[in-house]
Parts: structure tokens; sequence; C-alpha cells
């Protein structure tokens, strides 16, 4: 069992502190470069250790959850793209099947092992545009993080072309409604899909070679320590949730999709430190890569939709009702309330409620931050890895 | 946190050189803005109003994908309903049509909802223009585009057939 520092009070009142310490508060935000976003975190420095944390939110407020109760169930999918702007894909895949199980639509087996396939793809792309930055802001790789940062988006544009071909868009796809895709596969996608995840393998080595350096090392190294039982506490998930030890993971836990036609091999690390969350995510890249080499040949022939195909305004229509739809997103468990029948005709929900993953990784900092110096505020902040989009939706 | 003395960084560094100094011989990692040509078949970006076979402007004016937009950017004025030259069946008009790209958010909605197939998509992007309203597409640049620009491959039928296939015949 290993020691963990005692736990830091968050609402410490900053008035206690030692009066004759230099004590400064400085405001890291809205605009930085490392935020991921728009986001302020006020800190309480004394010299360059940080006292107090308090995260303030709310600078990307879109009022999606709102949206959502003028807008019919048709429309509501290219509006989810936006909220997670980093892992569209899986947002779409989260709202949809939330409406599935309101609706009552059977989804067909070909559109569910696509779905997975976009799924993995996703989590690819996201954790390249993940360790791109976050080297980036920590700078610790040959080449001050800039050449990583370089790699990782090259492999990152190639996942992206595919989607591009697939959907037609690189960003903000559209591709999923109730009951099903909208695209279906084009031809030669397949090849395509294999020769990029061949491509994409071997870079993985490559990364670890480039981080696998003493100032990387110290600096990601007992920073930020989320012990197992505060991470539970906090409603952390994902990656950040692993990498504090917590087998958990709802591809397997809960499968959803087609993951039950794939046994997924879950990374778990006991770092519990930045280090860790760094050890998770390639990890998951390595996973997801044999994921979607497993499934490309199961993709069977059939219809990729389960209902009719979009053509109206009010197709779908649902009573009253309330479901809860968790899904492992890259970032952790998105998951969606629903209560159905707002609309006079039931065509649009009554109240949508989204549990984003990035804004319980949010809530970590006042933990985290305290006892570290100010340079390591962006290491925390970038292993965590939250969404401003996602946070304040 | 612990101090790291020794040697270990003459083998990291050289790692690391290692993995740098193998792009000297690959392609470049970095490269331009590719030329719409070279997009992907179903590369979404723009509209285009289309005529229909019988050379007449195919939108007839119902208002679906005004009403289905997410973002209430498409404004459809009807006009009264024509006799059609071409089959002699009376067929309903549109007089005035807007689409304001600057809130699009290009979910092809419009575009799958279309009866008459009469709204596509482009596959090149607009160009940034010098004020606002070089931006709001009226009728008239919509017309434009069928002939100016490259239409993609998709329309309102051909998203249906894809989602929906026709049976095969029973044989």
């Amino acid at each position: 069992m290993t020691e963990f520092p005692p736990r830091v009070d968050p609402h410490f009142d900053i008035e206690e502190y030692d009066p004759e310490a230099d004590l400064m508060a400085l405001n890291m935000g809205p605009q930085h470069p490392s935020t991921h976003g728009v986001m302020r975190i006020k800190l309480f420095l004394d010299g360059e250790t940080i006292v107090k944390a308090v995260p303030y939110p709310g600078y990307l407020h879109r009022g999606v959850e709102k949206l959502c109760e003028k807008l019919t169930y048709v429309q509501i999918t290219p509006i989810f793209d936006k909220h997670d702007y980093v892992a569209p894909m899986t947002n779409e895949q989260a709202i949809n099947l939330a409406f599935e199980k309101l609706l009552g639509l059977e989804v067909p087996l070909r559109a569910r092992v696509l779905r997975t396939i976009l799924a993995e793809l996703q989590r690819i792309a996201s954790h390249l545009l993940w360790l791109g930055t976050f080297t980036l802001d920590i700078g610790g790789t040959i080449g001050g993080g800039a050449s990583m940062m370089m790699y990782t988006f090259r492999e990152r544009e190639m996942i992206l072309d595919l989607f591009e071909a697939l959907t037609g868009c690189r960003f903000h796809y559209n591709t999923h409604c109730p009951g099903g895709n909208r695209h279906d596969v084009p031809e030669g996608w397949e090849t395509v899909v294999k020769a990029v995840l061949d491509a994409i393998e071997p870079r993985f080595d490559e990364y670890e070679a480039l981080c696998d350096n003493d100032i990387f090392l110290v600096r990601t190294e007992g920073i930020g320590v989320l012990p197992p039982d505060l991470a539970l506490e906090l409603g952390q998930t994902g990656p950040v949730l692993r990498a504090s030890g917590v087998d958990h993971d709802l591809r397997r836990d809960a499968p959803y999709h087609a993951y039950d036609l794939v046994d997924v091999r879950v990374a778990v690390d006991d770092g519990c430190d930045s280090l860790a969350r760094y050890k998770v995510r390639v990890a998951e890249m390595r996973e997801s890569v044999r994921l979607v080499r497993l499934l490309l040949p199961m993709l069977p022939q059939g219809p990729i939709v389960g209902s009719k195909p979009i053509k109206s305004l009010i197709q779908f229509k649902a009573a009253a009702g309330q479901v809860y739809v968790g899904m492992e997103t890259p970032r952790g468990e998105l998951g969606t309330y629903l209560i159905g029948g707002g609309d006079q005709r039931g065509a649009a929900p009554y109240r949508c409620k989204i549990r984003p993953p990035s804004l319980h990784a949010m809530a970590a900092l006042p933990y985290l931050l305290p006892g570290h110096f100010l340079s390591d505020v962006v290491t925390v902040l970038g292993s965590l890895d939250p969404i401003m989009g996602e946070v304040d939706r | 946190m612990s101090s790291r003395v020794g040697l270990n960084w003459i083998w990291q560094s050289a790692k690391a050189m290692i993995v740098t100094g193998k792009h000297l011989f690959e392609p470049r990692t970095t490269e331009g803005l590719r030329p719409a040509e070279s997009r992907a078949p179903r590369y979404r970006a723009s509209f285009a109003l289309v005529h229909n076979e019988h050379g007449e402007e195919a939108c007839i004016g119902c208002k679906l994908c005004e009403k289905i937009c997410p973002s209430d950017v498409i404004t459809v004025v009807g006009g009264p309903k024509e006799l059609s030259e071409a089959t002699g069946k009376k067929r309903g008009t549109c007089t005035d049509f807007v689409l304001d790209l600057q809130a699009c958010i290009i979910c092809e909605l419009c575009v799958q909802v279309c009866p008459v197939d009469a709204i596509l998509m482009v596959r090149e992007q607009e160009v940034p223009g010098y004020s606002r309203e070089d931006l709001v597409l009226t009728m008239d640049k919509l017309y434009a585009n069928e002939h100016d620009k490259a239409l993609y491959w998709g329309s309102g039928s051909a998203l249906m057939e894809m989602q929906n296939p026709k049976k095969e015949a029973s044989s």
C-alpha cells in the first residue's frame, strides 16, 4: 500500500493563512494557451508554491441543454457535435444511444459494429491530440515538445481523413441518427483503415522513445497525485480513474454498441500521478488499434438504419419517460439523462441533462494543485485533459 | 521528487535523436492546404440549388429544409403554383431562398429531407469575404454555384438510397 500525501482542504479560508507569508493571488486564464479552451483558475501563491486553487468554469457556456428542449430528436445530433469538440463522434453516439433507449429503436448489427470502429478511431484521434498538446505544454520531449505535436497531428490527420471519406466532414460529422448511421461505408474504406492503422501503430514506440527522458519524467512523476478513494469520491471516470488504479471501463463492464463481441483489455496504472495518466492513454491507443483490427472483418452486410431514414422534423416521437445512458468517451463516462415528451407532439425531449467527464476532472483541480509549483499547473491540467466546451456545455 | 543524476541523458537523447533523424528521410510532416480535388468524394462545404431534368428550377418551395434546419439559417419564400410546361402538371415554385452560411453547421439535414433533390452541397468552400453579406447565400448565388462549383455526390434521394436500399429483386 503506497502512502499518499494528506488530502488538502479545497475550501480552506485564505485569510487564515500565515500573515507573514508572501501571498499573491494570480488569475490563470481565461485566455491561456494551456487551458484547453476558455477557463480561469484563481491561484493563491506563497512565493511560487500554490496554497489554494479555485477553478471558474462557465466562459464557454452555450446552453446546449436548454437548446435540446427546443429542438426535436432529429435536430439535436448535429448540436451535440459541438460540445466536446475534440471527440465529436462519441458525443453523437452518446446522445443517440439515449434516444434509441427512449424511443425503443433497434440498431442493426452493421451500424453497431461501424459505431464501435468509429468510437475507437475517435479515441485514438482524441488521445493523439492530447499527447501532442500535453508534451507541447510541458516541453519535456526532445525539440521542446513542438516536434512531438507535429508528429501526433500528422497521425491525427490520417484519422480525420478516414472520417472525411466516410461522412464528408473532418469534424462535426452528423453521421448518426436515432436508429443507426446516416452514411454507409464507402467502397474500399476498410483497406484504407487497415493501411492507416499499420502506419500509426509503429509511431507509438516513437512517442514513447521521445517521452522517455529525464525532463519529461521529472515534470510528470509524482505531480498531481490523485488517490483512488478521492478519485471515486469526485466521480472521476475514464483514463483519470484508471490511472488511479481503479479498474473501471464501461466498454467492458456495461457493453453498448458491439463491445460484447470483442474482449476489451482495460489499461490500468497504479501510479496515480500525471505520468500514470500519460501511460494509460498511450496504452489505450494501442488497445484501440487492436480493437479496430478485430472489428473490421466483423462488419456484416445489411442495413445501417433500423428505423426509417430521417425525412421529417417530427419523425421520432416518444411519450414521457426517462432514461440514463452512459458511454465511455475518450475522456470518461459521458452520461445522458433524458426525459421524453417535451413538445406537444412528443418530438422533443422535456429535459436533457449531460454528465460530462471533463467537469468531474476539473473538480479534482483544487485537491491536486496545492503544494505544487506554479509551473506544475500546466502539467496537472493537461494530464486531466478537460475540454472546456464539454465542461460548460 | 528524486534527483536524477547519471548518464541516462546520453542514451535518452540518442534514442530521441534516432527518431528525429529518421524523419529526415520521410516525406514532410507539414503540408499545405489541399485543393478541393484531392478531398474525399463525400467532402461537403457549401450549398447549391439545382435545376431538374426538365430545366426548371427544382425547388418547389415546400419549406421542409427551413423547418428542419437546427440553426434556422434557411429562409424560403414559396410562390404560387404554376403549370409546368415539361410535364403538364401543377407544381409549387420558390420566389426567394436565402441561406445564411455564417451560422450554418453543415449538418446535411436540409439535403436529406429535400423531396425533389433541389438543394445539394458543393465540394468547394466559400472564399472569405470583406463583409458579412458576402457569406449570405442568396438565390442567385446558390443557382450560380450549380455551374461554378463542383457538386458532391449526395442528394436527398441518394442519401435515402444509401440508408434504406431498395430490396434487390427477389430472385
